[in-house]
């Protein structure tokens, strides 16, 4: 029985490769993004520990509240006094490790796109974790090491002279030394090494440190140590020997990257729900089509369970098979990712890729699951073929008399998952579990419409088809064809619904957040021009600000920090700091309490909140509040003022002064700056004489008007959905794999009545006119309900995201746009089938048994 | 099954009984489109005898045959095969009768494509997952004439030599009984006589039990027993004469 098996499957071995093409997509995202992180995790891991190489002890500040760019506050210098007086200190060396930018002498960045550039102190020979490849480390004020691929990347070499920027002018320095961290590549990570004065000054760090590294005494272990020292340093630093800190920066690399690979592996999963289809439908199909074999093999004596082993079987191969594929194209794959990353500018580092056991074990899994669980059904049904099937002479095609069963089960399906859905959204659980439930209410709410959707098909494949009709006898066949196995229609629609509600989902909310944050910048930015880092989300110098509002034509300058706290009561929060005197010149918000008034007197420990944390901890003007900052300090804020909902929050939910930030918070740069242009002048103009003025101290400012702002904001946008968009469409290839295989095989069914068609004078054209059409009603068919359902979702979900002043809006050309693309991806599905079907011999067509 | 091998019983003589069919009636439909497609039939059938089925199309011949097979369950009466009632048992018994007792031989002859002339010939064993003996699927083999043959798809096989391989199929595991519904009804005369013979042989060289199912005058001929039906009753039982008698008795069905 099991060499039949096998003759089974490659008798039928091009439908066989068809359905495992079905998982091999999902199958080799899952493998790839495992083998992406794993090969990533294991290179910084290398780093870390290679850094570490030569030291015992390692003292760094907590992060009391996690911030955006993860970085730790510096703590003060004096601690390092205490350390050396600790018995089995052999050395001990503060250093600074901050992130600045590195660039060349014309002001060109050395680093490869969105990768961070540190600047660092050089240790002590002994603690230095790097190796000088050539030259040596930087000696005087004006001296600095740079790495080598940084070096390489920009054709620099000793003696020339880069420009390093930390919190605030531009400074030249001479290139004396290259480095090289042991054998690790650091990816697009750039770092240049001044000596500790000077990298304490360029990061606004004097008296302060980032770390201490400490060497021990012969015969003390690091542990012992450790723990001596813990004893002396305040209990607000975290002291660990260099292995736990390395591991401790390795495991914190694996966890921010950890939603890169959740997010792949959310694709993957998408990609095989929708493969899942396609294999249900082969499977279905196949069983239909064997329905008088398995009567016969019935007949002979075979029982249900051999029946049953039989399709598993074939399910089982098919998945083994597939997910061998689908390993090896992940690992392809995640060469491919970690080259388009690199293109990208967020070059990971990279070491020979990291095939782990459990890579393989878990895709296969995965790949044999699936395959199994969507074959499952029709292999159930197969066991029912009655042994009297053998005998009759056309296949009986049961007529589906529990509409009222399919009714109820799709009913209740969507129920659950609605409920799921609504649930988070009022709870307004957010995180893992919100996305879980929301994922699953969406799963759910997707098969109960596969489930109910073949009553569905007829009339909708009948309007669809309707215009087809007009063009003739083809046309009018290709109608009647689609509807003539509703549920085989429904599930190949059905596949491709899922993968267009998504691409529509995604398509409305980009649209709404352009729309969104285009309003905030109108109705919210009085400034007509924006300062701001690298790439949008690096800090700049405060002196940026300071200069622009010293040029002629400009009114006023004024800049603004961000830093995450916690709020007793409310929990995680962002804080912003405004400068008082000037805000209102660039600023205007709307206010539920108070006015813009408040925001001018703001002075130490008095903040303005948001209308969602007010509601959220009950707070009006004269109230008090609790918060945290990220440097361990508690700090009580005295509410001045409640801003109104709708300003999308740009400010995060607390505003305070910038005295106050710099005082409690620890923040002493800008993350951007406004500027407000005197009336009468030209925008262009005084944008042009800044960017004069800045070339010169602050060349990595970029100095943007408003509609670069937006467009900037756009293109950011738009590049995170062209990416969503790529990862979707592998699902909607693998649906559109389910259209050819769906149509290959009711091709095959229907020989001897194509046999028949031609015999009596229908051209090849013709019939390939009528695959193709069949082929468009379903494609079309698909994309009109995933049209359907991503509105419907967008809109559910859109509902309490409103009150944050985001509003979706619904990019209807867009949207017409993907229906004609899908239905012209339907022509493509079909060219294959058709040209089969066309090729037909009529003769044997005809006799065909 | 190996006793019937053993015994050389003569043509029309009777052996043992072994299928007792008592009070059968099936009735399709309620009402005003009610059928009667068995109309209370007693009939049994010895060991060794080649027994043809006659009647005109939809006297019930078929539902007879599925009933006796265990394929359909009748309304009312019962079926008991070498003793064993089958009317009422469950699949799984059903199924082991089937692969144990049980031959067939369809008008179409469902043959598996993918697989060769013998490997299709010893699918029952494979089924029941036992070894096949080589002498006699050998034996088969050269008895339905396929010696050169044998690894051939039924695609490159005549519709004669795909019927022919069918009834090596059913012939395979010894059955106590082989069913043919119309066997002959897809071929010509000359292929139609070919398989004739070999159920013919069955009988007379291994005390095969043959029930047949059969439109043509010439296939009932070659039986030791003709049975025929009108609406759903057996209204004729006795020895065939000659083709030309059984025409006859066709007109007076009819
Ligand atoms: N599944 C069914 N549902 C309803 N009526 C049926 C069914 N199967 C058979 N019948 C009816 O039962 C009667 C006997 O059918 P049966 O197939 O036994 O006839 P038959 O003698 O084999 O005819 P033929 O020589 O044409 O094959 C016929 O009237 C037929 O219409
Ligand atoms: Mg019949």
């Amino acid at each position: 029985m099991l060499s039949l098996t096998f003759k089974n499957l490659w008798a039928r071995k091009w439908r066989s490769l068809m359905t495992a093409i079905a998982v091999i997509f999902g199958i080799a995202l899952v493998a790839g993004t495992y083998v992406l992180t794993d090969t990533t995790n294991g290179a910084f891991n290398d780093i870390f520990v290679g850094a570490n190489e030569n030291t015992d002890v390692a003292i760094t500040s907590k992060q009391q509240v996690a911030q955006e760019d993860g970085s730790n506050p510096a703590f003060s210098a004096s601690v390092l006094k205490k350390v050396r007086t600790v018995d089995g200190v052999r050395l001990a060396s503060g250093d600074i490790f901050s992130q600045g930018a590195i660039l060349d002498a014309d002001g060109d960045s050395t680093g490869g796109g969105f990768a961070p550039q540190f600047i660092a102190s050089s240790s002590p020979e002994e603690l230095e974790s790097v190796e000088y490849v050539k030259g040596r480390k930087a000696r005087g004020a004006d001296e600095s090491a740079l790495d080598e691929a940084a070096a390489e990347r920009s054709g620099l070499d000793l003696g020339d002279t880069i420009l390093l920027v930390g919190t605030g002018k531009a400074r030249p320095f001479t290139l004396v030394g290259l480095t090289r961290l042991g054998g690790a590549s650091f990816g697009g990570t750039s770092i240049a090494q001044v000596t500790l004065p000077v990298a304490q000054q360029l990061t606004g760090e004097q008296g302060r440190f980032d770390q201490i590294t400490i060497a021990a005494d012969d015969g003390v272990s690091p542990e012992e140590l450790r723990d001596r020292i813990r004893d002396v340093v305040p209990a607000d630093l975290l002291v660990e020997t260099g292995a736990e800190n390395a591991d401790r920066q390795a495991s914190e690399i694996r966890d921010n990257l950890s939603f890169l690979s959740i997010a792949l592996l959310a694709f993957a999963a998408i990609s095989l729900f929708v493969g899942s289809f396609v294999i249900f439908n082969v499977f279905s199909i196949t069983v239909a089509q064997r329905t008088r074999e398995f009567g016969m093999l019935r007949t002979l004596g075979a029982g249900r369970s051999q029946i049953l082993r039989t399709v598993l079987v074939e399910g089982l191969l098919i998945g083994l098979f597939a997910s061998f594929v689908g390993i090896l194209v992940g690992i392809g794959l995640a060469q491919g990712l970690s080259a388009l990353l690199s293109a990208v500018g967020a070059e990971l580092p990279s070491k020979t890729l990291v095939i782990a056991t459990r890579t393989i074990v878990v895709s296969l899994v995965i790949g044999v699951g699936v395959t199994l669980v969507a074959s499952l059904l029709p292999a159930l049904r197969a066991t029912r073929v009655p042994p009297i099937a053998a005998l009759s002479e056309t296949l009986v095609a049961k007529s589906n008399s529990r509409v009222w069963l399919r009714g109820l089960i799709s009913g209740l399906l969507a129920v659950i998952g609605l409920a799921l859905i609504a649930s988070v959204l009022i709870s307004g659980t957010d995180g893992g579990t919100g996305a879980a439930r929301i994922g699953g209410g969406a799963i759910a709410v997707v098969i109960a419409i596969s489930i109910f959707s073949p009553q569905l098909v007829r009339p909708m494949a009948s309007v669809i088809g309707a215009p087809l009709q007009r063009l003739g006898l083809t046309g009018k066949l290709a109608r009647e064809n689609s509807q003539r196995n509703p549920s085989r229609t429904a599930v190949t629609s059905a596949a491709l619904m899922i993968g267009l509600a998504l691409v529509t989902f995604v398509t409305i909310f980009a649209s709404g957040l352009n729309s969104s944050v285009t309003d905030v910048i109108d109705s919210n930015l009085k400034g007509e021009i924006i300062l701001q880092g690298p790439g949008g989300f690096n800090p700049i110098p405060p002196e940026a600000a300071e200069l622009a509002s010293s040029i002629p034509g400009v009114e006023a300058a004024s800049g603004i920090r961000f830093s995450n706290v916690k709020v007793t009561g409310a929990g995680g929060r962002s804080l912003s700091s405004v400068q008082p005197e000037s805000v209102n010149q660039v600023i205007e918000l709307e206010w539920q309490e108070g006015s813009a008034e408040d925001l001018t007197r703001l002075s130490g420990q008095e903040a303005v909140v948001s209308a969602g944390l007010a509601d959220a901890a009950g707070l009006s003007v004269g109230d008090s509040l609790e918060v945290l900052s990220k440097t361990g300090k508690t700090v009580e804020l005295t509410t001045t003022g409640v801003l109104a909902s709708g300003n999308l929050e740009f400010l995060g939910d607390i505003i305070v002064s910038q005295q106050e930030m710099e005082r409690d918070f620890g923040v002493d740069v800008d993350f951007f700056a406004l500027v407000r242009t005197n009336p009468g002048l030209e925008v262009g103009e005084v944008q042009q004489r800044i960017d004069d003025a800045f070339q010169k101290p602050f060349p990595t400012v970029d100095v943007l008007n408003q509609q670069e702002l937006k467009d900037n904001q756009r293109q950011q946008i738009n590049t995170l959905l062209a990416m969503i968009y790529v990862l979707l469409a592998l699902a909607v290839v693998v649906s559109l794999v389910g259209i050819v295989v769906t149509l290959i095989l009711s091709i095959y069914e229907r020989t001897r009545e194509l046999g028949m068609l031609r015999s009596i004078g229908m051209s090849r054209r013709q019939v390939r006119r009528m695959i193709r059409y069949e082929a468009v009603i379903t494609a079309v068919l698909g994309a009109i309900a995933g049209l359907i359902l991503g509105v419907i979702f967008a809109f559910l979900i859109g509902i309490p995201l409103e009150g944050d002043g985001f509003a979706l809006s619904y990019p209807v050309p867009v949207l017409a746009t993907i229906v004609v693309i899908t239905a012209f991806a339907g022509v493509l599905a079909a060219i294959y089938p058709a040209r089969k079907a066309s090729k037909l011999d009529v003769l044997e067509a005809v006799s065909y048994e | 099954m190996e006793s019937t091998l053993q015994e050389t019983p003569q043509p029309g003589a009777s052996g043992a009984t072994i299928i007792t069919a008592s009070g059968l009636t099936k009735i399709y439909g309620e009402g005003e489109a009610e059928v009667r497609a068995l109309d209370g039939v007693d009939v049994s059938f010895n060991k060794g005898v080649y027994t043809s089925i006659m009647g005109p199309s939809g006297s019930g011949k078929s539902t007879l045959m599925h009933i006796l097979a265990g394929l359909d369950t009748p309304t009312t009466g019962s079926v008991e095969v070498e003793g064993t009632e089958i009317t009422g048992l469950d699949d799984g018994d059903l199924t082991r009768l089937r692969r144990d007792k049980l031959g067939f031989v369809f008008q179409f002859f469902n043959l598996l494509p993918v697989l060769s002339a013998e490997e299709n010939i010893v699918l029952p064993l494979s089924i029941a997952g036992r070894k096949p003996e080589q002498d006699w699927v050998d034996e088969l083999i050269s008895r339905v004439g396929l010696q050169d043959r044998r690894g051939h798809r039924p695609s490159e096989l005549s519709g004669g030599q795909q019927q022919r391989v069918a009834v090596a199929r059913a012939l395979v595991t010894r059955p106590t009984v082989l069913f043919a519904d119309e066997p002959t009804g897809n071929l010509d005369s000359k292929a139609s006589h070919d398989v004739l013979e070999l159920l013919r042989g069955s009988v007379d060289d291994y005390g095969q039990t043959v029930i047949m199912v059969t439109h043509e005058p010439d296939s009932a001929a070659i039986g030791d027993r003709l049975i025929a039906l009108r609406d759903g009753k057996l209204v004729h039982d006795a020895p065939p004469v000659s083709a030309d008698a059984v025409i006859e008795l066709l007109k007076t069905l009819a």
